[in-house]
């Protein structure tokens, strides 16, 4: 049994490897919300409206912006979901600042700073690395395209069960999917973009059982799921 | 100069630095954000005095500074204001001004609406357009924002509906505007200042003003483009002199007939280029003293613009800007107001050529370094930058103009 573990171990470890670069590209953070906001996925459109101001509520939550203090996590959220450089945010936020128009967002120096911010402000949703504990804050995955899963109501959603091996051996992760949606609503296809096989096939097994509205055609949709300890 | 400006300034950086780190504090529970800028300028002009500086002589008159507190009261409501105040030549004179004072209110992305003293959305930076450290020029092009005659655009007493939906199928973002409210220019600024070389004295300066703005983030990654449109009913009151030697002061007025402003506009933003294009044309139909002089002035400018970031504390930019005018008059007292048609004249366009660069000392406090070079001087019945009472001896054709400028923002 043990030398079963050890081989489990390996093969994870290779098919880890082999998605390793897939995998970096889902970049090293993920976003995260306060437990009182109401959504478990977030479109990018979304995404990009709250962080630029131009949504203050999804699905009648309030939510708010928090960001990191310039620096590698603070690139890698620019870099894959506001794109542009940093300079020309800020100068956004001061267009909405010094015009009347918005506020300053809250900037805060770590991931722990915006790990416990985000836990104690009621509708926060930040962005941490994807090693940063998240106890006590929730985990937001993001569809990335418009039009996709974030734009089409979900029904019904069922949460990916963690695999007990892995769970017991310490594997975990990200798995991100690329999902499309037909317009009746039904989950036609996943496609694991990256991550460990065997916890994006549990996500995927989840997922595939998932019901959105009906839409006026199929549409898609990617999104990623953390496993093990936030 | 101009010493008030220049303490002025540093108070506002001493200010600033204290208040880098101390800008935050709480009201009622509520988390009460304060914001500031100011800005001060040296102008050296080789022939023309420009903008009301004495700049052919060196002047350092271009001071400008503001502070803003701002907070939410709801989740969706936010209140604030702005204090705003300039000295510019013989312009603004720094009597600070409520700058803007709104009460915000978003539905939802797609749906919101302000009220109180807003500013106005009019092409690309019709808004930021006194935000110095918003921007790569000291000036942005005069063609389009003629920064003597701010007030005729910048905000309105009234309110915006506004708000902005992600089109399907990937055909980008699209953004909407539209507002209606009371223009009211301040009395130091430069339709007043040019009247005022008539011997007209200004007393008030405003009225209706309405409009909307439409913009579209196109499907093609940092293209943005946009139309602009406002409306306006201006009555102006004062006094002017008394033809009779020696009599008192006559009462002035003059109403728009028709009074609009159309502006298209286009950015690119690739990486670290930035490319701007605008095309704005303002078309003032006017009767003076209830009919004796009808005048229609026509004025069109157009720039387009580059800048890049050589590096994270260096920018670089050129621009060229067009301005033309034309006035055609009418009424009893036409003969005394000689038509300008041909654009062609010096006397009917300003055409500039700038080079600029700036540099970021830190993230508060930028230095930028800008030369013009201009052909005309576009004098009329209308401001554009050259007057006739800052030009005594008469207007030279070509003008250069050096344009060191620093800033800093907290």
């Amino acid at each position: 049994m043990k030398y079963r573990k050890i081989l489990l171990f390996l093969l994870l470890a290779a098919g880890s490897m082999m998605f390793g670069a897939t995998v970096s590209l889902a970049g090293d953070i993920k976003m995260i919300a306060n437990s009182g906001v109401n959504v478990g996925i977030i479109s990018l459109v979304d995404l990009k409206a709250v962080f630029l101001e131009e949504k203050s509520s999804i699905n009648g939550t309030h939510v708010e912006p928090v960001l990191e203090k310039d620096g590698p996590v603070h690139q890698a959220f620019l870099q894959e979901y506001l794109g542009g450089r940093e300079d020309d945010l800020q100068a956004y936020y001061r267009t909405l600042v010094f015009t009347g128009r918005g506020s300053m967002p809250k900037v805060l120096g770590s991931d722990a700073e915006v790990v416990a911010y985000v836990a104690r402000t009621r509708g926060a949703i930040g962005y941490v690395s994807r090693a940063a504990n998240a106890e006590g804050v929730k985990t937001l995955a993001v569809g990335n395209s418009p039009g996709s899963a974030g734009e089409r109501k979900l029904i019904s959603r069922i949460e990916p069960n963690y695999p007990e091996l892995l769970e017991q051996l310490g594997i975990g992760g990200t798995v991100r999917l690329r999902i499309s949606i037909s317009a009746q609503g039904n989950v036609e296809q996943v496609e694991l973009l990256g991550g460990n096989p065997i916890l994006g096939e549990a996500a995927a097994f989840a997922v595939r059982k998932w019901v959105y509205a009906a839409g006026r055609s199929r549409t898609f949709a990617e999104m990623s799921f953390h496993f093990g300890a936030h | 100069m101009d010493r008030c400006g220049a303490g002025l300034v540093f108070a506002c950086f001493c200010i600033s630095q204290l208040s880098l780190h101390a800008q935050d504090f709480k009201l009622f529970d509520r988390e009460v954000q304060v914001h500031g800028f100011a800005s001060q300028g040296f102008v050296y002009t080789s022939t023309n005095n420009w903008l009301t500086m004495n700049s052919s002589q060196g002047s350092a008159a271009f001071t400008d500074f503001g502070f803003n507190a701002s907070t939410s009261v709801t989740d969706k409501l936010r209140v604030g204001a702005q204090l705003y105040g300039r000295n510019l030549g013989q312009l603004g004179r720094y009597h600070p001004s409520l700058d803007w004072a709104v009460a915000d209110y978003r539905f939802k992305s797609w749906l919101g609406f302000r009220g109180g003293k807003v500013k106005t959305t009019l092409g690309l930076y019709n808004d930021t357009q006194d935000l110095d450290f918003l921007h790569t020029f000291a000036l942005l092009p005069q063609g389009v924002y003629p920064t003597d005659i701010r007030d005729a655009t910048l905000a309105h007493s009234g309110g915006d509906v506004y708000g902005s939906v992600s089109l399907r199928h990937g055909l980008g973002d699209f953004s909407y505007t539209a507002f209606v409210g009371h223009r009211s220019d301040s009395i130091y600024g430069g339709y007043a200042y040019l009247a005022s070389s008539y011997g007209v004295q200004f007393s008030s300066y405003g009225g209706l003003q309405y409009g909307a703005d439409l913009r579209w983030h196109t499907p093609l990654k940092g293209l943005l483009v946009g139309l602009s449109r406002i409306n306006q009913d201006i009555t102006t009151k004062g006094t002017s002199p008394n033809p009779s030697p020696g009599g008192a002061p006559i009462p002035y007025s003059s109403v728009s007939k028709a009074d609009w402003i159309n502006q298209f506009y286009g950015e690119y933003i690739v990486g670290k280029l930035r490319i701007d294009s605008e095309y704005r044309r303002a078309l003032h139909d006017e009767s003076t003293e209830g009919g004796l002089l009808l005048s229609t002035s026509d004025t069109r400018g157009w720039y387009v613009s580059g800048t890049y970031r050589v590096m994270s504390r260096l920018a670089v930019g050129s621009y060229y800007s067009r301005y033309t005018i034309t006035v055609v008059s009418g009424g009893p007292l036409a003969p005394r107001v000689p038509d300008q048609t041909d654009t062609s004249l010096p006397g009917n366009h300003v055409y500039d050529k700038v080079v600029t660069a700036r540099v970021d000392l830190n993230r508060f406090w930028d230095v930028k370094v800008e030369g013009h070079f201009m052909n005309g001087y576009g004098f009329g019945p209308y401001p554009d930058g050259f007057y006739l009472q800052d030009n005594p001896q008469g207007f030279a054709r070509n003008t250069s103009a050096l344009v060191v400028k620093t800033g800093f923002n907290f």
